[in-house]
């Protein structure tokens, strides 16, 4: 079949719904809603309407977040379905992400008892068990006495690897901040081997968008974990994305001392993505001393929004591009995701009863 | 009905202020008047006038009528009709004392809501515990059966509780059901009480059943009490339902009090304002105006016909009848003030269309059947939010129905089978290839009675368009434009001539000692159109540019204006073989499905595949037909007559849907 057959029908299907979601302002009025109730109930009439009958069945928040998940995965599941089997392939390893951060989730919960000898029979239900894209035993994590059970629970998957590698570690100390970013970098490693599968058109746009997108994670880490949570620079080095423009440039920089390293990536970002370090110095209120330790939380959630509006530009700027490619199917997840988080952030601030201006200051709205 | 756009008159008054409020109510309560602000006083004179204050933002009025409305709507609890209700005497506007109700209204849907959470998080637990043991996963289960020794087995069971599971603590021997990830608080809490576990066989097999079986039974008691919670939210504000309608009523009406009230003027003691108001309404008006202020009033009437044509709002009237009709004439755009109304006639162009792409008896019987369904579905459900089959469309339905109906009947066809003879001819044999009696025998003569039907249409866009350039004294465009009178001269030559060579059998142009004189008269004068229309603009000291510059944009003018019609009249009328195309599409799948049922021999197959075939056919020829038919509408016959230029008429009334600016 062409582009155009292959396309065709999906590329209307989803300008359709993304026309759709863009001219939706349920946020906005679930913003300006006083209770959480309230703030539900303007969910109605809009794609999120399940959630609004599994809050009124339930009034549990966490059963709704899980319904926003399955609903999730039932999006990419349904556009796989209309897209020939290579794009198929590199839209179910997007759907693997969405896997991962399950799994995050399980292990979190599992490391809440386990580690931290937390009771965590409220939270565990809320953990999607069925099959996402590989055989996970979800049961055997949250139940797992030992990491070893962890193991075994992922062993049919290509987390294995990493769950082995983790099996001797002392997670007690360590924490899970480094098998989380482990899963990460497994991800979007087998991301980017999926979009060399591609087609030679659908292959370009899904590599310029995974640069950007992996460029602008790596700005992320740099600004959260260097900055905010002062990890030291051998420790970031671990932290960072070996892709992209700063990840491979980090990568080729291996053998430098540490500091040195973080002092040319900062260079690089400032070459690359000029606008953003002056944003980013504009906001810290700084000219050029990135390693200052007295940022505060809201410096770095301002950060984080200004990254994401320039990721949400990116893939804005695929739905002007050819519409018969896999460029307005990732413009789809993108802005899908991005709404799908900012209900699930709203909703959450309402049931901690945020005030309606630091909501919309903490979101950027 | 009207055939033209309804005129309009424009209405400014003075009243007192203390009157003001009576009448904002009284004309709300009449919803045939468009408020606007009197911009056209000279700007000195606007000067003197202060402009309106309100107590009251009208943004936070909406949030509020939304806030209410968003509570009612939980408890299914349908707005009121305002046109219904008498709204004289509304208390004051409470906004402290409103907001403390809802607030308290939203409190206990709140804690309702937060003892759902409870429920259905012990549902989760127990339903855990009931899955493990059902998919066998009982080495996640920890299952105890003892005796406690020290104090009593309800103390035990007391702090057991809180870290979840299942006990059956009322009798001997205890039995205890939870989580193996808890085992280690457990048997905490057991080795406080002395807890001894069983050693009988019997009783450890059975306990595990009990405990299930208990599981069971707890988790349907909570399922039943989550349902009836869930009841309750909408029953907490069902209690104060009057409140809040009520509340409803005074915040809507000082809404659109307050949106219509944005636009006066003001003097010390008077308020003015003005706005469009249907010609015929105009005695009502007045007297309205002139009852509710007992003559304290000062009322002035311009007629549209004084005021520039863009800035007067178009108001449509047609019957209810043709309700879908106008709505596809409101999608696409709104006539200039003065024209011809087109829901009428593309009420007939519609339906005569459709007729002809999708004829058939019972096939448009079933799609009369579906939109009465729908429409009944909907009147009883009035809450109910539009489907893929929406409100709209079961109304369309129902004339699309009869229109296949009528369709049917003169092809003889009824669910693609000719069961009948043809009023006209027979569709079916046609396509076919076996009819051979009759005028219409091929399947190119279908395709001809199509591009005739296809003239009829653009002629009679045509002449609407005169009619319009006529009523609105725009006698240039009539004879220049190229929906003008040239225009039309020239597209009827161009009809001339191919029919003409079509009846010699594509072989030889027919000639006429008329045609050639004729089609360079109207060449000639559509070449005219770039100095007439500069002589006329230089008459009104509007001409623009030299000589040189006049003749570049005539003869450029004039190709683009020849090519316009020659290419834009010919694909216009080949436009309509679409539906010849979806006519014959239609015989076509219909025989080809009656073919497939004959296959496999048997009458149950014959009816399955011929009922799937009959289906198919109207879900997707349907709308292939109806997309068509709009298309058509849209595209080859408003562009004849329809300028779109219009601004709509937009009254403001207790029905109103206003919102915050």
């Amino acid at each position: 079949m062409g582009r155009v057959s292959d396309y065709a029908f999906i590329n209307a299907k989803l300008r359709a719904r993304i026309g759709i979601m863009r001219s939706e302002s349920a946020i906005d009025e679930m913003i300006k809603a006083p209770t959480l109730s309230e703030a539900i109930a303007k969910l109605d009439g809009t794609r999120f309407a399940r959630l609004a009958e599994v809050y009124r069945a339930t009034g549990d928040l966490q059963q709704v977040e899980l319904a926003l998940v399955d609903d999730e995965i039932a999006s990419y599941r349904e556009v796989a379905s209309y897209l020939e089997e290579r794009s198929r392939g590199y839209i179910t390893m997007l759907l693997e992400k969405v896997e991962i951060d399950n799994l995050k989730n399980a292990l979190r919960i599992w490391y809440s008892a386990a580690i931290r000898g937390h009771q965590i029979n409220s939270r565990a239900p809320y953990i999607e068990k069925r099959l996402i894209v590989h055989p996970i035993d979800y049961d055997r994590i949250v139940n797992a006495s030992s990491f070893q059970d962890i193991v075994h629970a992922l062993s049919a998957t290509p987390y294995a690897g990493i769950a082995r590698e983790f099996a001797d570690r002392d997670l007690g100390v360590t924490g899970l901040f480094p098998l989380e970013i482990a899963l990460d970098h497994l991800w979007f490693g087998q991301l980017e081997a999926a979009a060399e599968a591609l087609a030679k058109e659908d292959r370009k746009i899904a590599e310029a968008i995974f640069s950007v997108d992996v460029d602008l994670k790596n700005i992320l880490f740099l600004i959260r974990y260097r900055f905010y949570y002062s990890l030291g620079p051998e420790e970031m080095k671990d932290v960072i994305l070996p892709y992209g423009t700063i990840g491979r440039e980090a990568a080729r920089m291996g053998s430098l001392p540490a500091d040195e390293m973080m002092a040319r990536m900062k260079g690089i970002v400032s070459r690359r993505y000029p606008a953003i370090m002056e944003e980013i110095d504009d906001i810290r209120g700084m000219s050029d001393d990135l390693t200052s330790q007295d940022e505060n939380a809201m410096q770095i959630l301002r950060i984080e929004n200004y990254l994401a509006a320039t990721r949400e530009k990116e893939y804005s700027r695929l739905l002007l591009g050819n519409p018969f490619s896999i460029g307005v199917v990732l413009a789809y997840f993108f802005i899908r995701r991005q709404q799908d988080g900012l209900v699930q952030a709203v909703l959450s601030a309402k049931y901690y009863n945020w005030e309606e201006g630091k909501i919309r200051e903490a979101l950027h709205i | 009905m009207s055939m033209f756009t309804e005129k309009m008159k424009m209405l400014t008054a003075v009243v007192m202020d203390s009157d003001r409020d009576a009448v904002v109510k009284a004309l709300l309560a009449k919803g045939v008047m468009e408020f606007v602000r009197m911009d056209f006083l000279p700007a000195d004179k606007m000067a003197r006038l202060s402009s309106h204050s309100s107590s009251v933002p009208r943004a936070v009025l909406t949030d509020m009528r939304i806030r209410i409305e968003t509570l009612l709507r939980e408890a299914s609890i349908q707005l009121p009709d305002l046109d219904s209700m008498d709204i004289g005497d509304l208390p004051p506007l409470d906004m402290e004392g409103n907001r403390r109700l809802l607030d308290r209204i939203g409190g206990s849907l709140q804690t309702v809501r937060n003892r759902q959470k409870e429920l259905n998080q012990k549902i989760n637990e127990i339903s855990e515990l009931i899955r493990y043991q059902s998919e066998g996963k009982t080495e996640y289960l920890d299952l105890r059966v003892g005796h406690v020794t020290h104090s009593t087995p309800a103390e035990l069971q007391g702090r057991l509780e809180p870290i979840g599971g299942i006990f059956l603590f009322s009798s001997e021997p205890c039995i205890s059901l939870t989580l193996r990830r808890d085992s280690q608080r457990v048997s905490e809490a057991m080795d406080r009480f002395g807890w001894t576990e069983s050693t009988d066989v019997e009783e450890q097999k059975s306990a595990m059943d009990e405990a299930i079986g208990k599981a069971r039974a707890e988790k349907a008691g909570l399922e039943a009490k989550l349902s009836e919670l869930s009841q309750a939210a909408a029953g907490k504000i069902a209690e104060r339902s009057s409140e809040l309608i009520a509340m409803w009523v005074n915040v809507r009406v000082h809404e659109l009090c307050e949106h219509v009230e944005s636009r006066f003027s003001y003097t010390k003691n008077t308020t003015l304002f003005s706005g469009w108001v249907p010609a015929d309404s105009e005695e009502d008006v007045t007297r309205t105006i002139y009852d509710t202020t007992k003559g304290r009033c000062i009322i002035e009437w311009t007629d549209a016909a004084d005021l520039p044509r863009e800035e007067v709002p178009v108001m449509m009237t047609s019957p209810k009848i043709l309700s879908p009709f106008r709505r596809m004439v409101d999608n696409y755009s709104t006539p200039e003030y003065g024209s011809i109304n087109p829901t009428p006639f593309t009420a007939v162009a519609y339906l005569a269309m459709f007729a002809l792409m999708f004829a058939d008896l019972g096939q448009g019987f079933v799609l009369l059947l579906a939109g009465i369904i729908g429409t009944i579905y909907y009147k009883r459900n009035p809450l109910r939010k539009d489907g893929i089959i929406s409100r709209y469309l079961c109304n369309l339905l129902l004339y699309l129905g009869p229109a296949s109906m009528v369709g049917g009947i003169l092809f003889g066809s009824c669910f693609g089978l000719p069961l009948f003879p043809a009023l006209w001819f027979e569709y079916e044999a046609v396509v076919a290839g076996t009819a051979t009696e009759g005028l219409i025998t091929s399947i190119y003569d279908i395709l001809g009675i199509t591009i005739r039907f296809g003239i009829i249409i653009i002629y009679l866009g045509l002449l609407l368009n005169w009619v319009n350039l006529v009523r609105k004294r725009r006698f240039f465009e009539l004879v220049f434009d190229k929906n003008g009178l040239m225009g039309g001269l020239i597209y009827t030559l161009g009809i001339w001539f191919a029919f003409g060579f079509v009846a010699s059998g594509y072989r030889t142009f027919p000639s006429a000692p008329w045609f050639a004189p004729l089609l360079i008269a109207a060449l000639a004068v559509l070449f005219l159109k770039g100095p007439v229309g500069y002589i006329i603009a230089r008459r009104r000291g509007t001409a623009e540019g030299g000589i040189g510059h006049l003749a570049v944009d005539t003869i450029m003018d004039f190709v683009v204006q020849v090519l316009e019609i020659f290419s834009g009249f010919l694909s216009n009328t080949l436009s309509f073989m679409r539906v010849a195309g979806l006519g014959i599409a239609h015989a076509s799948l219909m025989s080809a499905f009656y073919q497939m049922a004959e296959m496999p021999g048997s009458m149950a197959a014959y009816i399955a595949i011929a009922a799937i075939g009959n289906v198919l056919v109207i879900v997707l020829e349907g709308l292939s037909a109806g997309i068509q038919s709009l298309r058509l509408n849209y595209y080859e016959f408003f562009t004849k007559y329809f300028t779109g230029k219009g601004i709509a008429f937009e009254p403001v009334s207790f029905r109103s849907r206003i919102s915050a600016d």
